[in-house]
């Protein structure tokens, strides 16, 4: 055990913000960095800490009493925390098998009915945005991958497209179609996993080792292909980082072979299962009017009604070259929700089988200097990635780094309508309801 | 005294004749395994130390139950022992992580629970939801200032003996968000680690190879828990 040092006083730094401190993983010879507990207890086997910025349970007299501790700030706070007859406040997450990361719901109930949901976000975020601006247009790649971590190359691509955008760069035709086939890929990926969590929150484990073993086998492919099976800092300015290679060409060809009898199976095991059927029809309706007031994009809107996709509505990389149908659903509940992902995967593998055969020969990188400094401007990057539009809005002030560099994630969109679509539903479907819109928390919290 | 008298009376006894049931005689002398190993902390707890109405196996073998069983006397065998050494042999072989998925981590922890790398082969997959019935506490993916009191938490509500496993770059050091305001360097800052598992994801090969070392960290520290270092296990002045 190290001895044991008096906990700084926040007081005494001169006002510093948690936001102003530099670089707190990096000790400054002044002010050592401090180990151990700031807090004399007897046993040995707590845990402690000494950074102010970090709120321990025991300091502050319960952190997930869901009434704040503070008297409400607006009108929402105060119609929120005030309860009415036999209504009941119950605290969900962060730490939730069935959250999908770390998301917070306060729940308002009346008995197992729901009236009223406040989530809480915030618990990954982890500043994303800002060291991209401060990091160079090559590296924000590698920095943007853990955002959206199921289906990182769409991330990168929206950033690798603004940037292109900002700095008039012509991508070769080899390089976009390596884009499209390995986007594609990733997307049924993520889909497949979609499906088996899904199932997962609505009590059916099975179908997640299913889901697991397409997933598996894809990111094997791509790990074949990137050299990484998540986050693959693949895409450049300009073109891709590696040219197909022989043993993702036969993994991939080997996968085409049972792709779709593979896809429809995963599919059999949850359309035709009564129990998922009943808990998700009319379950969490989002109609179409909510749905675009919200921005909702991707499968959730398409679901809806609406047949946008930004593939077909603001055409990029070879999508106008490639034939594929924009899947719609009118009903806009959680069963429609799971069926247009379904059918977003036999999409896929026919985008998929097109790259293959119209994939052209030449070279898969643009020639560009080591050094970028993009003229003054600014530009915006949208691609369809799993769970809708993913944009980036990069501003450039004619530096090697990023003025600005703004995300817009679907996932965040998404997940704002839960307070409208859980009102009146029961409990036990206040999960079915967060796993069909599909959100990931690395996105959402940036 | 045990096992002794039982063989002292079992000189005169043939092998074959201890698989037939023994003569009620045979029992007069009663069997005491002196209790040295564990003691109550409530003293009145257990009848509140008085003496039990059955005091040794002869007037159990008169009761109902103690009829109805057919387990022989004379097998009784006890074996002294560090109940923390076969205890820990036993925790090695079923550790069972805490499910708390926090960032991309977790998705490469819950590859390697599923169907391709199946955890389960070495007893580590049951993922229980509830810190109450979990003993190792993997921390899959970015800890954040905000996570942080949830996590400690979580960690303060597992039972001893407990284990942490820093899974990906991340939790181990801050990996590629050094330089970020709102990420825990390392969560060696606020809980002690027994095993780091570098990598941005690790693949689930090395989540398994890691709990795989965590289980000959168990195995060679067996019975030896009050040498445990409990606390930060960073020293003072890194």
């Amino acid at each position: 055990m190290p001895t044991r040092k008096s906990a700084p006083d926040p007081s005494s730094e001169g006002g510093r913000t948690p936001c102003g401190e530099p670089h707190p993983g990096e000790p400054s010879p002044a002010e050592p960095q401090q180990f151990g507990s700031a807090h004399d207890v007897s046993s040995a086997s707590f845990a402690s800490t000494d950074d102010p910025r970090i709120m321990l349970d025991r300091e502050v007299g319960g952190l997930f009493d869901p009434i704040p501790p503070y008297p409400p700030q607006t009108e929402r706070e105060s119609e929120f925390y005030t309860l009415g007859d036999g209504e009941m406040f119950l605290n969900l997450g962060p730490h939730h098998p069935a959250t999908h990361g770390v998301l917070r719901l306060v729940l308002k109930l009346s008995g197992e009915q729901i009236v009223d949901v406040d989530p809480v976000l915030g618990y990954l975020h982890r500043g994303v945005e800002k060291i991209c601006e401060n990091s160079d247009y090559y590296h924000v790649i590698d920095q943007v991958d853990p955002l959206e971590y199921i289906s990182s190359l769409f991330q990168e691509w929206a950033a690798v497209l603004s940037f292109e955008k900002l700095m008039d760069v012509d991508v070769p035709p080899r390089a976009e179609y390596i884009r499209v086939l390995s986007g594609e890929l990733l997307r049924i990926a993520s889909h497949t996993l979609f499906q088996g969590f899904l199932a997962l929150d609505l009590g059916g484990l099975a179908p997640i080792l299913y889901s697991f073993i397409e997933r598996d086998e894809i990111v094997e492919m791509l790990a074949a292909l990137t050299g990484a099976r998540m986050l693959f800092n693949y895409f450049r300015i300009g073109g891709v980082n590696g040219d197909l290679n022989h043993e993702f060409m036969s993994r991939l060809g080997d996968w085409m072979s049972r792709a779709a009898s593979q896809t429809e199976a995963n599919a059999a095991l949850l359309n035709e299962n009564e129990i998922f059927v009943r808990r998700t029809r009319g379950v969490g309706v989002l109609d179409r009017a909510t749905a675009l007031r919200f921005g909702v994009t991707g499968g959730n809107l398409r679901a809806s009604g609406v047949p946008f996709d930004v593939r077909r509505a603001h055409p990029y990389s070879v999508y106008p070259d490639l034939e594929f149908n924009v899947p719609t659903r009118e009903e806009g509940d959680s069963l429609a929700r799971y069926l247009i992902r379904v059918d977003e995967v036999r999409e896929s593998i026919r985008i998929i089988d097109q790259c293959l055969h119209n994939m052209p020969d030449g070279p898969i990188m643009a020639k560009l200097p080591r050094l970028l400094r993009p003229r003054p401007g600014r530009a915006w990057g949208a691609v369809e990635g799993p769970r809708g539009m993913l944009g980036v809005y990069a501003i450039s002030d004619g530096s090697d780094q990023p003025f600005r560099f703004r995300i817009h994630d679907p996932s965040f969109v998404n997940l704002a309508t839960v307070p409208t679509l859980l009102p009146g539903n029961l409990l036990a479907d206040t999960m079915a309801i967060i796993a069909s819109l599909d959100p990931v928390m690395g996105g959402i919290d940036k | 005294m045990a096992v002794g008298d039982r063989e002292s009376r079992a000189g005169k006894a043939t092998p074959d004749s201890r698989l037939v049931p023994a003569a009620p005689g045979d029992l007069t002398a009663p069997v005491v395994v002196p209790n040295t190993l564990w003691q109550s902390v409530n003293p009145l707890a257990y009848e509140g130390g008085q003496p039990p109405e059955i005091t040794h196996l002869r007037e159990f073998g008169q009761t109902d139950l103690g009829r109805r069983d057919d387990a022989r006397w004379g097998g009784l065998q006890v074996i002294p022992a560090n109940a923390d050494n076969i205890l820990d042999l036993i925790r090695e072989n079923s550790l069972w992580p805490l499910l708390s998925g926090l960032a991309c981590c977790a998705i490469e922890m819950m590859s390697a629970a599923t169907s391709k790398n199946d955890m389960d082969r070495w007893g580590m997959f049951p993922f229980r939801a509830s810190p109450r019935q979990a003993d190792v506490l993997i921390v899959a993916g970015t800890l954040t200032t905000k996570m942080a009191g949830p996590l400690i938490r979580l960690w303060e509500q597992m039972p001893e003996p407990k284990w942490c496993v820093a899974l990906g770059d991340c939790t181990v050091s801050g990996g590629r968000y050094k330089r970020s305001y709102s990420v825990v360097q390392g969560i060696d800052r606020v809980m002690p680690v027994d095993v780091y598992i570098p990598g941005c994801p690790p693949r689930p090969e090395g989540l398994i190879y890691g709990m795989l070392q965590l289980g000959q960290l168990v195995k060679d520290r067996r019975g030896h828990w009050p040498e445990r270092e409990i606390g930060p296990t960073v020293p003072d002045q890194i």
